[in-house]
């Protein structure tokens, strides 16, 4: 198994204000693997990809990615994980501002020893032409094909992403969720995606359903339904 | 209801109390030194002007050959005044200082006892506490001259001699080779008569209005005393040195002092706009909200502006508490290196109140009150989308793909941070102003003093003092018989002697007081001035031309001291010669148009020691140490100064770096959490985030040098115009731009370090905190 969590447990505040955010997950996601998080506000799903991410301890259970534990790492060791394996995309893109679209790929680009073409990269993602702009300067479907690139540029292993059209309209939605499917199908990274929106369970290979910090369901479609088709 | 967002006060405060502790720090500092100068002069000023009365300071003196008999004394006293006995001796001490010793006095001239007691019997001294000071000599301690021994019993001030000058017609004093002292009656009275110097003190009964009546009164007094008796010399108070030299000096460094207070606020004032530009924009939506739901423009200016006119005021308050206690003690120590006064009571200045308080504090608040006004200007939407930019950027500044993509992202945060980066370049500029000038000072002494001793006219330079009587008998004959006398006394057999004559004049140029010019008749093929006088030239030293701005060509115009009568002279030249404010021309011009006679002369110059001439034709010789006084009274008198001028600079500099260099990692928080995310190392975010900042400290501090070069030379010249009679020409060399560098650089690496330890502060969860 490429990607395993077992049994992850995650509290927030002390003594009676203690609130346990995840109660013991246990979860193994295949090499190439397109996996959502589906559940509630609170439900837990937020913690549980900050933790797969490196950037949030669990308080017990581990995550091991290709045979390596992350909870044995130190911080520098923890910080070349995410360097080699992982790529990161969030609701609201957190773009650098102040560097221009083509740079703010080269972020991402500069952490691979043998990182995407860039131009290809911006080619793909429909976003060559802005190259020279600032974050500001586009849309926010423009933003979060940059964070994509961003993300996608180091050729990472796994791609987590957390609520990647949580901020966008329902067009520019349909249009992020092609491109991450395209990419999974052209790269064959693995991908972990935390979303509120029901509909795109339908897109995955794996469905997780949390809720309470607890894994309520979780199974694999047989078929999935490419984003184009996909309605909500 | 009080207005809830003040409740966020306190919580801001001790959030980011490392940021407000240091520019509370920078407050009170210069606030407090200010105001302790301020206070400590306006006092010093009072008690000097005090003391005239307090320690019945006299009117003048003049000195005599003999002792006056009863009968004269009486028949001066006609011309309405009184005349004291101000005889004194000089011993010359063991440690190669000259000791001026006068009996304690009670009626004229009073003395001030500013550390243990008056000396009780024969054997006891008090010596002058500046002079003691200067030369390490403690209450306790036993000072030699060849033939005696005295016990030091305590300090004094002499009311006459708040600056030590041993000759009145010195350019400078010299605090640490001349002193004065007292000893009882009985110990005085030991002196044979011959050692005595017949001085005379005087004081009008009726004093006079003003100056030009205290100017008409010595005049008629001193022809009205030559009737009586024979004058050696005639000084009037007004142009008594030792007397007048320290109250002309005091306050003239306020202006500069002020100055410098008003720019460091400037400079916070800018650092805490920048912080609320910052922290504006942080907070966007939440003031959109709070805009959205009613809150008016006015509320939001106020909360955000509360926080640096509170700094400000405990800033100020603490600052005034400093300066009215520990920084008024420095101040006043300063003024007590440079000068022998009294004893001061420190006196409340409402001035010293409004320039540290009330000024810095309205700066605050129009500064920061212009920065608010603009920023909150934008409707609530605005804020609430985050859309903070006036103007759309277009485009972004564009980077070729050839430049290394970190040497881009540092270009870009430099671009993102050009308003704090133009205050951190006015604070360098400003600091590394400060710190040249504490720098330079002690090689511009050092420098001057090398160019002395290798650029003297002659080694020694001896000036004759022509009797009082010549000038002021009313019988030309006793007044010709009197030359006469003089001319025979002064010839020298010395083979190396050369006669010149010397007139002083004074410069009627309306950028200093006037000062005085020393014009020198040169002879015939004069081997010390070897300049060609065939046609008539007039030639001035470079350092009259360089102070004045003076080249061949131009005209001065030179007048007599007390008098209206002008001179012009065109220069034909200039002579190198930086030692005074000189004018050369032949002997022979020289004493045609001062109406002197044909033979006239008034000194010699002379590489060996003049020893065939009577002492009392002497008025004083110009050697290396009377030429390089000036240098090393200022090293004296300011040379502690330049170490707290260094360590403020470097305060300034720091605090400005430390905070404009915070303000931008945090700005870039997000941004900087974002890059530990993705895998980013500490040193690589470091070096991209603190490397764009060291790279323009670098450029600044090469850049500020240039400016400060420029600036100082033009604030040195002024300086020195103002307090300075004579010239010491600006000179720095490499060393003193090294040590500001590097004193630069390790500063900044201190910085460096915090900033570092903030980098690695900055937690990963900031990027998902602030993402909605």
């Amino acid at each position: 198994m490429f990607l395993e969590i077992n049994n992850i447990k995650k509290s927030f505040g002390e003594a009676e204000n203690q609130i346990e955010v995840l109660k013991g997950i246990d979860l193994s996601i295949e090499k190439g693997e397109f996996c959502v998080l589906l559940g509630p506000s609170g439900s837990g799903k937020s913690t549980l990809l900050n933790i797969i991410g490196g950037i949030d301890n669990s308080d017990e259970g581990y995550i091991s990615i290709d045979g390596e534990k992350t909870g044995d790492m130190t911080e520098k060791k923890l910080t070349l994980y995410r360097r080699k394996h992982l790529g990161y995309i969030f609701q609201m893109y957190n773009l650098i501002p102040n560097l221009t679209i083509r740079e703010n790929i080269e972020v991402g680009a500069y952490l691979s020893d043998c990182p995407l073409d860039i131009e290809e990269m911006m080619h793909t993602l429909g976003i060559y032409e802005h190259q020279h702009k600032l974050p500001n300067q586009l849309s926010g479907g423009q933003q979060q094909r940059t964070a994509i690139g961003r993300a996608l540029v180091k050729n990472p292993d796994i791609l987590l992403c957390d609520e990647p059209t949580g901020a966008l309209d329902y067009n520019t939605s349909k249009e992020i969720l092609t491109l991450i499917e395209t990419v999974n199908d052209k790269y064959g990274n693995t991908i972990v995606m935390v979303t509120h929106n029901d509909a795109i369970k339908y897109m995955a290979d794996q469905v997780v359903h949390l809720k309470d910090g607890v894994v309520r369901k979780r199974y694999r479609n047989e078929k999935k339904v490419p984003a184009q088709e996909l309605d909500w | 209801m009080k207005n809830p967002l003040q409740k966020r006060l306190l919580r801001e405060l001790r959030d980011e109390a490392g940021k407000y502790i240091v520019i509370f720090v920078l407050l009170a500092a210069t606030i407090g030194f200010v105001s302790g100068f301020l206070v400590a002069d306006g006092s010093m000023r009072i008690t000097y002007d005090e003391s005239f009365e307090r320690y019945n300071i006299e009117d003048g003196y003049f000195d005599v050959a003999k002792e006056l008999t009863a009968g004269e004394k009486e028949a001066l006293e006609k011309s309405d005044i009184n005349v004291y006995d101000g005889c004194f001796v000089e011993e010359a001490l063991q440690n190669g200082s000259t000791l001026r010793i006068f009996p304690n006095r009670e009626e004229v001239d009073k003395v001030c006892l500013m550390e243990g007691e008056f000396p009780e019997k024969a054997g006891e001294i008090a010596i002058d506490r500046m002079y003691a000071e200067n030369n390490g000599i403690d209450v306790g301690d036993t000072i030699k001259s060849e033939g005696k021994s005295w016990t030091v019993t305590g300090y004094v001030a002499l009311s006459d001699y708040s600056c030590l000058f041993s000759n009145n017609n010195d350019t400078m004093f010299d605090a640490v080779k001349f002193g004065v002292a007292i000893v009882t009656k009985e110990e005085f009275d030991s002196y044979s008569r011959k050692a005595l110097n017949y001085r005379y003190a005087w004081t009008y009964n009726a004093k006079p209005e003003n100056e030009q009546e205290e100017n008409d009164r010595a005049e008629d007094l001193m022809k009205a005393m030559g009737k009586v008796i024979t004058l050696e010399t005639f000084v009037p108070k007004y142009q008594n040195q030792a007397i007048t030299f320290t109250g002309d000096d005091m306050g003239s460094d306020k202006a500069m002092i002020t100055v410098l207070l008003y720019m460091v606020i400037g400079i916070l004032a800018f650092v805490f706009g920048i912080t609320i530009s910052n922290t504006i924009t942080k907070e966007a939506n939440t003031i959109g909200t709070l805009r959205a739901s009613g809150y008016t423009r006015g509320e939001l200016v106020r909360h955000y502006i509360s926080m640096p006119l509170f700094v400000t005021l405990i800033g100020a308050l603490t600052g005034n508490i400093l300066g009215y206690t520990v920084m008024k003690n420095i101040v006043s120590e300063m003024y007590y290196g440079s000068y022998s006064l009294t004893k001061f009571v420190t006196i409340w200045s409402g001035e010293a109140f409004i320039k540290t308080t009330v000024v810095p504090f309205l700066m605050m608040l129009l500064i920061n009150l212009a920065v608010l006004n603009d920023k909150l200007k934008l409707s609530p939407l605005k804020f609430i989308r985050r859309d903070l930019s006036r103007r759309r950027q277009k485009h972004a500044i564009r980077l070729g793909v050839k430049i290394p993509f970190f040497t881009r992202f540092r270009l870009r945060i430099i671009f993102q941070n050009m308003s704090n980066y133009v205050i951190l370049l006015i604070g360098i500029i400003f600091a590394n102003l400060l710190l040249l000038f504490g720098l330079a000072l002690p090689v511009v002494l050092d420098h001057y003093q090398a160019e002395i001793e290798n650029n003297m006219l002659s080694k020694y330079q001896y000036m004759l003092s022509v009797p009082v009587r010549v000038m002021s008998d009313d019988s030309k004959i006793r007044s010709m018989i009197s030359m006469l006398e003089f001319s025979a006394a002064t010839e020298t057999d010395n083979e190396s002697a050369e006669k010149f004559t010397a007139y002083s004049l004074n410069t009627t140029d309306d950028i200093c007081d006037s000062e005085e010019i020393l014009l020198y008749g040169i002879g015939k093929d004069s081997s010390y001035i070897p300049l060609d006088f065939s046609d008539g030239q007039i030639y001035i030293s470079s350092g009259y031309a360089d102070k004045y701005d003076l080249k061949a060509g131009d005209t001065i115009t030179l007048k007599e001291k007390y008098e209206e009568d002008t001179y012009d002279f065109k220069i034909s030249g200039i002579y190198d010669y930086m030692g005074a404010l000189s004018v050369f021309m032949s002997q022979e011009q020289l004493n045609e148009t001062f109406d002197l006679a044909q033979d006239y002369f008034s000194g010699y110059f002379s590489d060996t020691e003049l020893t065939d001439i009577n002492d009392k034709y002497i008025g004083s010789v110009v050697d290396k140490d009377a030429l390089t006084k000036v240098s090393r009274q200022l090293d004296v008198s300011m040379g502690s100064m330049m170490y707290l001028v260094d360590g403020f600079a470097m305060l300034i500099f720091m605090v400005v770096i430390y905070l404009l260099s915070k303000i931008i990692i945090e700005k870039n928080a997000q941004s900087i959490s974002m890059t530990k995310i993705l895998g980013y190392e500490n040193s690589e975010i470091s070096r991209l985030y603190i490397l764009s900042t060291s790279f323009m400290v670098v450029i600044f501090l090469l850049f500020g040098m240039v400016i400060d070069y420029g600036l100082l030379t033009v604030i040195y010249r002024e300086m020195m115009r103002s307090m300075l009679s004579g010239w010491i020409a600006f000179y720095t060399d490499w060393t003193v731009f090294v040590r500001m560098f590097l004193l630069g650089i390790v500063t900044y690496a201190a910085v460096a370090v915090l900033e570092m330890r903030k980098i690695r502060r900055v937690p990963m969860d900031e990027a998902l905190k602030n993402a909605e």
